[in-house]
């Protein structure tokens, strides 16, 4: 099973409990207003930590009705942020998404070690796109989080993207580890990790998910391209995954796919005990409800 | 195709070709005896390069008709190797043995920049056809004698050395089993990096005419029972065709053991030469040097 668009995101939440999210420093208009609108279509249960009058003047500004949300009133923004992470931690609440404050200092206490929200396993940056001449969703990795991920932080990442996808329902998603060329090449590193990353995958060390790699990118989104150079890969033309190299090659694609294909975008963190919404100030209002739609779905 | 020594010799008597044979200080009795039944069954010439005196006597006393062997005489060992190289190069002979003189001392000479046969930046290495009763075909296995610890490029290079040879013995695509302590991928063991590396390469056609897979262990390799029980998913299927080795220490022991304890035959050769090198310890019966005759001939 594939998802076509992010309209099949709502039929996924849809299906689930009302999932709570907490809204670290609240008091920001761009995720405020992403936030209300998710849950004016009952996709979430916000849950605003944060300056509360603050959140109000926004509000009344932008003529948003908070008639019975629940807002905590913390003005200081560290611990806003600290007081959202230990509800997650203590389970009152299923997703975790950032407000008016720095993304360092949002990392800084869900890494915390006592009352954080680590697993053990490597957080990672995971988007999702609907892109017009694309025949499904094609999710990206790592594009935001991981800068230059070795071999180990690969395979975290494969597992976190791969968990996520299972959870969206893809039994075994096909997983294109991306080079600059679809040939072993020694003197290209991703190329060489992506072997491995394949054989990892044969030999049952990554499951549920079909990984090849080194695919360029024109053989990992296009059939007949895959057909025309000759390559007999599963995932080869069907990619639902595509694992960068560095942050360097996934930022730019990330951006090209945004800003000269106009797709749609969704991005989450994983690898915490809860999907984290984490979008930046440059990302549309339209991203930001994605995202918040994308962590509901993903959120178990 | 080929299933056994003896076959491959009835293969090269099917030729009627007559291979001019170079040994370099050739008064040894094994070698004399060899060489000389691969004259008398016509498939080889013999060029013997020593001391004359004393080749004559093992041919008195081994019932060998001395005008049967052409005998040129050199003083030493080095001069003898020096003299096979030479008329190698110069197209008088079409395989080079190596008789009574050191390993090392010889191959100095056929590596030799200016008048060795080496091919123009080949990987020297050794390709041999071991013949166990306990196996249903022969089975090729590289490099039990030359590098001691391959890299990733040399063990490229053994791959298609061995996969050149398998096809002079009729078999169009052979199995490659890269073998290991275990089936797994781990980045802290070298070997099975460089497996999974090579895998990918023969599945992109960058490794041509082969199923390989690895890292396998020997079980996985040629033991079907122990696919079964393992569950492992491998295109070699315990069928292989060729067993690469991770090191000289792993390859060398093998075939020995097998042709102690298990009544194994042993033909091999050097190869990333111009044309055929035998090298063959002194200590090795007169059989396995007609078998390593027979094969070089099959090769030349």
């Amino acid at each position: 099973m594939a998802l076509k668009n992010m309209g099949d995101l709502k039929n996924i939440v849809a299906d689930k409990p009302r999932k709570k999210l907490v809204l670290a420093a609240a008091q920001d208009q761009h995720s405020l207003g992403a936030v209300l609108r998710a849950w004016n279509d009952s996709i979430i249960e916000p849950i605003l930590i944060g300056d509360k009058e603050g959140i109000q003047n926004i509000c009344y500004e932008n003529g948003y009705d908070i008639t019975g949300l629940r807002i905590i009133h913390e003005p200081d923004l560290d611990m806003s942020i600290e007081m959202a992470v230990k509800m997650l931690n203590n389970k009152q609440a299923d997703i975790l998404m950032k407000g008016k404050v720095g993304t360092s200092s949002l990392l800084k206490c869900v890494l915390n070690k006592e009352w954080g929200l680590r697993t053990g396993n490597l957080l990672s940056h995971i988007a999702l796109f609907e892109v017009e001449t694309y025949h499904k969703l094609i999710a990206v990795t790592d594009v935001a989080m991981n800068i230059a991920p070795n071999l180990k932080d690969k395979i975290a990442i494969v597992n976190n993207s791969v968990s996520f996808l299972n959870r969206l329902g893809y039994t075994m998603p096909k997983v294109a580890v991306l080079g600059a060329v679809e040939m072993v090449n020694e003197n290209m590193g991703a190329t060489l990790d992506a072997a491995l990353l394949s054989k990892m995958n044969q030999r049952d060390q990554i499951r549920h998910c079909i990984i090849d790699g080194p695919l360029a990118f024109d053989n990992a989104i296009s059939l007949e391209s895959a057909k025309h150079k000759g390559i007999k890969s599963e995932v080869a033309g069907d990619t639902d995954l595509l694992l960068m190299p560095d942050i360097e090659v996934g930022n730019v694609l990330y951006k090209s796919l945004v800003f000269f294909a106009k797709a749609k975008v969704a991005s989450i963190i994983l690898g915490a005990l809860v999907p984290i919404v984490l979008t930046s100030r440059s990302d549309s209002e339209q991203a930001k409800y994605d995202s918040i739609l994308l962590s509901a779905a993903a959120s178990k | 195709m080929i299933r056994s020594l003896s076959e491959m010799v009835e293969k090269v008597h099917s030729l009627k070709k007559k291979h001019h044979i170079a040994v370099a200080w050739a008064q040894d009795p094994n070698s004399v005896v060899a060489i000389h039944r691969a004259v008398s069954e016509g498939f080889a010439e013999a060029i013997m390069i020593g001391r004359p005196a004393e080749i004559k006597k093992i041919c008195n006393s081994h019932d060998i008709d001395v005008q049967s062997l052409n005998i040129v005489e050199a003083d030493n060992e080095t001069v003898a190797s020096a003299k096979a190289v030479s008329l190698a190069r110069n197209g008088e002979a079409d395989i080079v043995m190596k008789g009574l003189v050191g390993t090392d001392k010889f191959l100095k000479e056929v590596m030799d920049k200016d008048k060795g046969i080496m091919k123009s930046g080949a990987v020297l290495s050794y390709v041999g056809a071991l013949e166990i009763p306990a196996y249903h075909k022969l089975i090729f296995i590289s490099d039990p004698a030359v590098i001691p610890f391959p890299n990733l490029d040399q063990k490229i290079e053994m791959a298609r050395y061995a996969i050149e040879m398998t096809q002079r013995f009729g078999i169009r695509k052979p199995k490659i089993a890269l073998i290991g302590a275990s089936e797994k991928m781990s980045r802290h063991f070298r070997n099975s990096v460089d497996y999974a590396i090579m895998c990918k390469m023969a599945e992109r056609g960058q490794i041509k005419d082969c199923i390989m897979d690895g890292p396998l262990d020997l079980f996985l390799a040629c033991d079907r029972k122990s696919i079964e029980i393992k569950g492992v998913q491998t295109p070699v299927n315990g069928d292989a065709d060729i067993l690469l080795f991770p090191s000289l220490e792993s390859c060398n022991p093998f075939y020995k053991g097998l042709m102690l304890f298990a009544n194994a035959e042993l033909a091999g050769l050097i190869r990333g030469t111009e044309k055929p090198v035998i090298v063959m310890s002194r200590s090795e019966s007169e059989k396995s040097k007609y078998y390593c005759i027979a094969l070089s001939c099959l090769m030349a």
